[in-house]
């Protein structure tokens, strides 16, 4: 094993433990979680299996689908990401305003 | 209709140093006035609280749509019968709210928008790099809402109680002025432009819009459609 297999499968490994047990997310996001991380493994286990693979839908090097799958996973995660901060957002916003609304300061009450 | 019936909201950000200024001559003038002060790091609520108004303060800031917002939400359940939004850094002129409330009270309108294009007069006072943005403005409010204004991003609006019911703002920025419009087509809410004019000052050019902001905006209200 390569220096660079280690390194991956070690960060791999720990990104995946950290996500399990530090995050309560749907069991639909754990199982594409999971299919993501043993995914990756395998790629960079065996290499050759990522070239045969990106042969498969016209990509010359298995690097290269890697890439541009990346990408994909990168743009809906901050798509997803995006989602949730406008609705966190839109809560705060409401939370606030009834904080306003319930201190307010009428006319008779100016000091 | 009695002044107190009308409620003038103002949002005001960091205002501190004009906030008095403006609103004296509206208290002076009967109106109920509300303020939000959105999250100010200056002294713009120790002003308020001084003042013979309702002051509201949002905790932490949110932007201008959602003052507007909370200040509307607020005016409905202190029984407005007119709500006319209003700028806290000096540039609208009092001289205007007849004329933006007297649709209203006529029945011939739901809402009434300000415009600087009305007017020869108004429309000169305009600065000339204001104007060139604004007529893009126009252009991108044309397409997003379908509604072809002679102004665009003009602050100065009144809204019937019927109207202020059924606009609820999503856009906590300052998308919210676009979004006032798609929402005002989608209830089919009858309105007309009266011409209004605007002082311009060192300071409200100052803290008025910057040409980046027009960006900042347009990407709001893409997203915004997205993600409703």
């Amino acid at each position: 094993m390569t220096p660079i297999q280690i390194i991956l499968l070690g960060s791999g490994g720990l990104l995946a433990l950290l996500y399990f047990i530090r995050f309560r997310t749907r069991l639909l996001d754990r199982v594409l979680f999971l299919g993501l991380v043993v995914g990756g493994a395998l790629l960079v286990i065996r290499p050759d299996w990522a070239t045969g693979l990106a042969n498969l839908f016209g990509v010359g090097r298995g690097a290269d689908l890697v890439t541009y799958l990346g990408f994909v996973i990168i743009a809906y995660l901050w798509l997803m990401l995006y989602t949730r901060l406008r609705k966190l957002d839109t809560q705060l916003t409401e939370l606030t305003r009834q904080i306003a609304i319930l201190e307010a300061k009428k006319p008779d009450q100016a000091k | 209709m009695k002044p107190a019936s009308i409620f003038i909201v103002v949002p005001a950000y960091n205002e501190g140093s004009v906030i008095k200024d403006t609103l004296l001559p509206l208290i002076e003038s009967g109106y109920s006035i509300i303020v939000v002060d959105d999250g100010s790091q200056d002294d713009t609520w120790v002003t308020l609280q001084q003042l013979p108004i309702h002051a509201l303060r949002h905790p932490i800031n949110r932007g201008q749509g959602a003052a507007l917002q909370t200040a509307m939400s607020y005016a409905l359940r202190q029984g407005a019968a007119i709500i006319l939004h209003y700028d806290a850094d000096g540039q609208h002129s009092p001289t205007n709210i007849p004329t933006l409330i007297q649709p209203i009270l006529d029945g011939k309108a739901d809402i009434v928008l300000g415009s600087r294009f009305l007017r020869p007069e108004d429309r000169q006072a305009v600065p000339a790099g204001r104007r060139f943005l604004l007529q893009i403005a126009k252009i991108v409010n044309g397409i997003m809402t379908g509604l072809w204004l002679s102004d665009a991003h003009n602050g100065a609006r009144a809204l019937s109680t019927e109207a202020a019911k059924q606009i609820q703002l999503q856009e906590d920025g300052f998308a919210h002025a676009t979004e006032i419009l798609q929402q005002m087509r989608a209830h089919k809410l009858h309105y007309v432009e009266v011409p209004t004019n605007i002082i311009y000052t060192d300071y409200s050019r100052f803290k008025g819009q910057r040409f980046w902001n027009a960006f900042d905006i347009l990407f709001d209200l893409f997203l915004g459609r997205i993600f409703k």
